[in-house]
């Protein structure tokens, strides 16, 4: 066995050794627990008065919570435009209503069709 | 009759961009009515308007319901005649945010102890009223959707003015007054989607 051949067997094993240990159940549960690499939920709340979403526009991630809450005098809604993929439904003066995010949407309230947002997924 | 009207407007409600846009779009009848609510407030001379305004705050209010009700009338009508899907949601807004108002408009009265006053404003209003629902009344089809909505055009437009123009500033009690801010802005975005409709109609 050359020396060369020696050492080059002595560096795999130590990459290796080194790869076992960083995977190491333990390590992966301290992980988790710690929620390292794994996003919280955010929440964030969208205030509906004076005829208008505030803020109109939101930057948030896949997953976090919205909640719209309405100050005005009358009832309006939060549907996708323009697909209407998802809506609230009536949201009378003074209720709320949340949803989780999946990806980016304009918005817009169907009775009061120059309200407009927008959420935008990083 | 109306080139004085047009005169008094002129010299009266000149002065933005707004109330330039209210004279191109209101109707006689409107601009009487209007014209009328400001004469109230302005004829009894500059002391007389500063410290006894025209309309007490009882008859504000009442000025304040009956616009609103002569709205839910107007969308009454359209609810029951037209067939254009995007008129039909728009008169179900009128009526459903219109009745809003006045739900909140009643129950602020009922907090106050105050009694909405009728008064010559709201009569005249009323009247002026009854002759636009007489004459939608008598149209249909796509000749009724365009004279509804020119009409909610104009009569937002006429109502936004003379809240902000004349009942706001003479409102003495603290809540009446925050109510009437309050409600501008649902005017103003009921007059951008009924101009959003009315261009269907262009």
């Amino acid at each position: 066995m050359s020396r060369s051949y020696f050492f080059r067997s002595l560096l795999l094993i130590a990459v290796l050794a080194i790869g076992f240990i960083s995977c190491t159940p333990t390590e992966r549960d301290n992980s988790e627990e710690k929620g390292a690499g794994v996003p919280q939920q955010q929440e964030y709340t969208i205030e509906i008065k004076q005829m208008k979403f505030i803020p109109a526009e939101i930057i948030v991630h896949k997953g976090d919570k919205i909640t719209f809450v309405n100050h005005d005098l009358v009832t309006h809604d939060i549907t996708d435009d323009p697909g209407k993929t998802w809506t609230s439904s009536a949201l009378p003066a003074d209720e709320s209503w949340s949803m989780t995010v999946t990806q980016s949407s304009n918005y817009y309230c169907t009775l009061h069709p120059t309200m407009k947002g927008k959420i935008a997924v990083e | 009759m109306d080139k004085i009207l047009v005169t008094f407007f002129n010299n009266n409600f000149s002065n933005n961009k707004l109330n330039k846009m209210i004279m191109k779009k209101m109707t006689p009848a409107m601009m009487r009515s209007f014209a009328i609510a400001f004469a109230l407030f302005t004829t009894t001379g500059p002391a007389m308007a500063q410290s006894n305004p025209s309309l007490t705050d009882p008859e504000v209010a009442h000025v304040a319901v009956v616009a609103n009700q002569i709205d839910i009338g107007y969308a009454d009508i359209a609810i029951k005649k037209s067939k254009d899907g995007e008129v039909v949601k728009f008169a179900e807004t009128m009526k459903r945010d219109h009745t809003a108002v006045i739900e909140q408009a009643a129950a602020l009265a009922k907090k106050l102890g105050v009694t909405p006053k009728d008064n010559a404003v709201s009569q005249k209003l009323l009247a002026d009223a009854d002759k636009t629902k007489k004459s939608l009344n008598g149209k249909s089809g796509k000749a009724f959707n365009k004279a509804y909505i020119d009409n909610e055009v104009a009569y937002h437009k006429a109502v936004i003015g003379a809240v902000e123009g004349l009942l706001i500033p003479e409102t003495d009690n603290a809540e009446l007054k925050q109510l009437l801010q309050n409600v501008v802005p649902a005017l103003k975005a009921h007059l951008g989607h009924a101009e959003m409709v009315q261009k269907n109609y262009k």
